[in-house]
């Protein structure tokens, strides 16, 4: 009787006018005022329907004000107002909108609908906003929703699905509804379904979802539970008869086991006259003493009985031990666990393309760092313990450029050519000074250019102090090319990328294009014969050098970028370049750009494969490379002909 | 021929001689036996000095002789220490335990000591169990026995591998730091048994004379490394000295042709590499107890290429060279980073020694090599009118052994 009167009420204020919305809301509240000072959930959710279909601007206030107890009743007149806070009162709105004046706490009396009854005005306050007009805030609500799921939100959110006309809003709400129907739907059918159509998608929070429905709790009983089992433990092989004993101590199933500890003061609290137990104290150096010694103290009742293992292995022997699902429903488990599996499998993909990209990226570096080395090495026969010194010397140009040029694009791009200027001329002043004097001592080169690489490396610290110092890169290299929630690589790690692929034309040009790359090869491969023929090795040592050097100052620019300038720096990156120099061969850029690579993604597969320790994965991958020379002693692409005869 | 092995080579005495001399002298002026004029941590300083000679000899001998540029010897130098180390932390650290168990009102057993022993090491490293590599730490003569054992497989494994595979030159020098810096990172993680970065510390506390002065224990290691320091040069000198020697230095001169002799070169190769990574080991275990700490910084590659400094300053290719080097840069460079010499006041910046020292020797590292690759050594040469021939003029061609200008026209 009352309900048909409602909808009638309803109907009436609703049938005739909607364009003329404004006071609406006002008229459906003063028509159902009985309901709603003092609502019930069975019967309000008419007049809340009225209220959200009433289209007056004022509806979804005073619906959000109810819901917050802030719909208030003055006492002087009865009349309901929308309260605000305001200094030691409120203010007061009426419900069409206008201002009406402050008014003392004690004037008031607050509407306090139940919990039922905000959850009905809840949901209807998100359908409003999901019908709302203006996409952005329909956009907003599906965010808010998304955060914070309930199971309020299914059935507005369904319902707003048809009107939706934006196609990419639209789309969203059909995904939130899968995510919110798997979980909340009480149709085991319908949540099924909805997770069959979410199929493999591997966004997070479709995992985050999907997880909570495959949860277990591990349980130990005497008989098979009633609840979703999802698989029988067998202890000794699913886990530890330990564990297995734990559970049932935590169950109250069996009585705790007798720890050392447990003993060891039991035993001290029962010396009696120097003995324990019949035992005396000082023969207690040993467990099976002790054993003797508490067996005779129970047998005595001082202690408590505790657990024996025979005992033990008889309580586990008697009881089972389950994971049950903590949701009930099978079918809707099965189909999550096949989903997270199906999801599993292209994560996996997924993440191997991740770490394709994050191999590749560090092989950038690493040919970087490495190429400048590998060409003087090929050319001259010299290893540069500098090498890394260079590199952390054009990192510092890029820092002190920063210092002069505020503007990070257009430092960058004086820090480049100016890291190579000035790490080319050191390059060419240590070959003139030091290693031409040392021509076919080798190994002495490489212990002079070491006392160049520790000097150096104090000067740095000595100028640049140690703390690390940075070098910011512009604002458009910041952030991450992502392109989903797995497989993403930040845009600076591309630019070393291209920055490499440049410097790798750029090295193939000039060796097999230009005289200098001519006379070049040819010093590497046979220095007397050169000579012969009209090449000055010492001018092409010299140039070689101090190209090798300079291309280290930009890769230290660019390494410089991503990681802190420190005067270490170089010297974190120079043990890497060697191995890429003797994995990949010398004097052969594709040699270099082989062992970078190979280092690279080896480094990325032994890091991926023991995550927690990168330290591990460095002494493996050396391992690797110990084990590597003996198979290529050479390198992968050897020198052929004379020069590889030393 | 037929001359004896010392008359042969009479720096051998005369080294020993000098030796033994400044033992005593060090011995008279201590704190724990004498006058009591040298303080007890400069006795340390010259014990480990001592230790550091002899890892030099090791060095120049597979450098300087057999012309293998190793930088991992001071891995073998530090994996001995740290062997000698485990069994100095276990034992002290049992004693600690034992003690402290008596108090609880039973006498402790023997898992009850274990586990004491394990949680008071591994505790710092969130562990409390004793890995398996401590196996033999409760026994000083088995883990004697693992401190020469484990660096010489190592050694040689290492040196089988790598010779092997016919890796020389620059290649194994950077392959021998490559091991080097493997094994040191190993050694940085928590996980791997030697307590990561923390290392093993209170070395210098020796089991069983906890009432012994550190004035006594000093100077019985001071003795200790004199000793080893005089062995180990007589048995180096004396490897050198015979048809081996003459072998091994024709390696380092030409290989190939040592090769095309008949001779086994990767064998004597080997045998030089895991004989000096031996002697090496030993200057660690000696070193280690001296300095107090070990962790796995000492293993850096640094260290092993520190140690090649030394010997070219001190002069490759003769063993004294080695041990004046070695003593007298690492005592030069103890002096400088002490920061105990005054900074010197250049107008508005003053120069720490501290922070210049390593440009210092870093200079002078290459100054020696350009201009007296001889090192100091070479002084006695100059001493004892032993020149290299003047070959006159320079060479006429890039390649090794091309004729000189000179000889050319003859």
């Amino acid at each position: 009787m009352r309900l048909t009167a409602l909808l009638a009420a309803a109907l009436f204020w609703l049938a005739p006018v909607p364009a003329l919305a404004e006071g609406e809301a006002a008229a459906i509240v003063a028509a159902n005022r009985d309901q709603i000072e003092k609502p019930s959930r069975q019967s309000i959710g008419q007049v809340v329907t009225a209220l959200a279909a009433s289209g007056d601007p004022m509806a979804d206030d005073i619906l959000a004000a109810w819901a917050e107890k802030r719909l208030v009743v003055r006492k002087a007149d009865q009349a309901l107002f929308l309260a605000t806070p305001e200094g030691d009162g409120f203010a007061l709105t009426a419900l069409d909108g206008t201002p009406a004046g402050t008014a003392a706490k004690a004037e008031l009396t607050a509407l306090k609908p139940n919990a039922g009854v905000r959850s009905v005005i809840s949901s209807a306050l998100v359908q409003f906003t999901l019908s709302d007009p203006d996409p952005a805030k329909r956009r907003a609500a599906l965010d808010s929703i998304a955060r914070d799921t309930s199971p309020e939100t299914l059935a507005p959110l369904r319902a707003s699905i048809p009107t939706e006309d934006d196609p990419g809003l639209r789309a969203q709400k059909e995904r939130l509804e899968r995510i919110l129907a798997l979980r909340f739907d009480p149709d085991s059918a319908a949540r099924v379904a909805a997770i069959r159509a979410l199929g493999t998608d591997t966004a997070l929070d479709t995992r985050a979802a999907l997880n909570p429905l495959v949860a277990t709790t591990r349980i130990a009983a005497l008989k098979a539970p009633g609840g979703n089992v999802a698989r029988v433990l067998v202890p000794g092989r699913d886990l530890t008869e330990a564990e297995a004993y734990d559970l049932l101590v935590a169950a109250n199933l069996a009585p705790a086991r007798l720890t050392a500890e447990d003993q060891r003061a039991a035993l001290v609290a029962n010396i009696v006259e120097g003995k324990v137990g019949g035992v005396p104290v000082a023969d207690l150096n040993t467990e099976a003493a002790r054993d003797r010694a508490y067996t005779a103290l129970e047998a005595s009742g001082a202690v408590p009985v505790a657990a024996t293992d025979d005992e033990a292995a008889k309580v586990l022997a008697a009881h089972r031990f389950y994971d049950v699902f903590t949701e009930p429903d099978p079918a809707v488990t099965t189909a999550a666990t096949d989903a997270l599996a199906k999801i599993d499998r292209k994560v996996a993909a997924m993440q191997a393309v991740d770490l394709g990209l994050d191999a590749l990226s560090l092989a950038a570096i690493y040919f970087l760092a490495a190429i400048g080395l590998a060409i003087t090495f090929g050319v001259m026969g010299v290893i540069n313990m500098a090498h890394g010194e260079f590199i952390t010397i054009g990192a510092y140009t890029g820092y002190v450029v920063q210092l002069f040029v505020p503007d990070y694009t257009l430092s960058l791009l004086v820090a480049l050519p100016l890291a190579f200027a000035v790490t080319f001329a050191a390059g060419v002043a240590m070959e003139r000074l030091v290693i031409s004097h040392l021509y076919r001592r080798p190994l002495e080169t490489l212990l002079a250019t070491f006392g160049i690489s520790i000097a150096l490396q104090q000067i740095l610290k000595n100028v640049f102090g140690t703390q690390a110092r940075p070098l910011t890169a512009p604002a458009w290299l910041d952030g991450a090319l992502t392109f989903n929630d797995v497989v993403s690589i930040s845009y600076i790690r591309i630019a070393i990328f291209l920055l490499a692929l440049l410097f790798l034309l750029f090295f193939l040009w000039l060796m097999k294009r230009t005289r200098l790359g001519l006379e070049a090869r040819a010093v590497t491969q046979n220095p007397a014969m050169a000579a012969s023929m009209g090449i000055n090795p010492d001018r092409i040592a010299m140039l070689t050098f101090g190209l090798g050097s300079g291309i280290a100052g930009i890769a230290g620019v660019a390494i410089g970028l991503y990681a802190k300038v420190t005067s270490e720096m170089g010297a974190d990156y120079i043990v890497q370049s060697f191995m890429t120099v003797v994995v990949g061969g010398v004097g052969n850029v594709w040699g270099t750009l082989a062992g970078a690579t190979m280092i690279g993604s080896l480094q990325k597969l032994i890091e991926f494969l023991n995550p927690s320790n990168t330290l591990a994965a460095q002494t493996y991958m050396i391992l690797f490379i110990i084990l590597f020379i003996q198979f290529r002693p050479r390198g992968i692409i050897a020198l052929r002909g004379r020069a590889a005869g030393d | 021929m037929t001359r004896s092995f010392l008359a042969r080579t009479p720096s051998v005495l005369i080294f020993l001689a000098a030796l033994a001399v400044f033992t005593l002298a060090i011995t008279l002026l201590s704190e724990g036996f004498g006058a009591g004029l040298i303080s007890t941590s400069f006795v340390k300083t010259l014990g480990k000095t001592l230790c550091l000679c002899l890892v030099a000899l090791a060095m120049d001998l597979v450098w300087g002789y057999a012309g293998i540029l190793s930088l991992g010897h001071m891995a073998f130098f530090a994996l001995g220490g740290y062997m000698i180390g485990m069994w100095l932390m276990y034992a002290r650290t049992e004693e600690i335990v034992v003690t402290a168990l008596a108090q609880g009102g039973l006498p402790a057993t023997p898992e009850e000591v274990q586990q004491g022993i394990a949680t008071q090491i591994f505790g710092v490293v969130g562990s409390s169990e004793l890995p398996a590599i401590w196996t033999f730490a409760h026994s000083l003569p088995l883990q004697l026995t693992l401190a020469l054992s484990v660096p010489g497989l190592l050694a040689l494994v290492f040196g089988w591998l790598a010779f092997r595979a016919r890796v020389t030159g620059v290649y194994l020098s950077i392959l021998t730091q490559a091991m080097t810096l493997a094994l040191a990172l190993y050694l940085f993680q928590n996980d791997s048994g030697l307590r990561g970065n923390n290392g093993l510390s209170g070395l210098q506390n020796l089991p069983g004379l906890t009432d012994t002065s550190q004035d006594l224990v000093s100077v019985w290691f001071f003795w200790a490394s004199a000793l080893a320091l005089g062995l180990g040069y007589l048995a180096l000198a004396w490897v050198v000295s015979g048809k081996f020697g003459s072998v091994i230095r024709a390696i380092r001169d030409d290989e190939a042709r040592v090769r095309f002799l008949g001779y086994p070169v990767e064998a004597y190769k080997l045998f030089v590499f895991t004989l000096t990574a031996l002697v090496a080991t030993l200057a660690g275990v000696l070193y280690y107890p001296q300095a107090g700490i070990i962790n796995p910084a000492e293993l850096a590659p640094i260290a092993s290429i520190y140690l090649a400094v030394w010997v070219a300053i001190g002069g490759r290719g003769r063993l004294y060279g080695a041990v004046i080097g070695a003593g007298f840069v690492s005592l030069l460079s103890s002096l400088f980073t002490s920061g105990r010499l005054p900074d010197i006041p250049l107008g508005p910046v003053s120069i720490a020694w501290v922070d210049w020292w390593l440009v210092i020797l870093g200079f002078s590292f290459v100054a020696v090599t350009l201009l007296a690759p001889k090192g100091i050594g070479g002084l006695f040469d100059r001493f004892l009118h032993i020149g290299t021939p003047d070959r006159k003029g320079a060479p006429l061609g890039p390649d090794d052994g091309s004729l000189q200008e000179q000889e050319a026209q003859e």
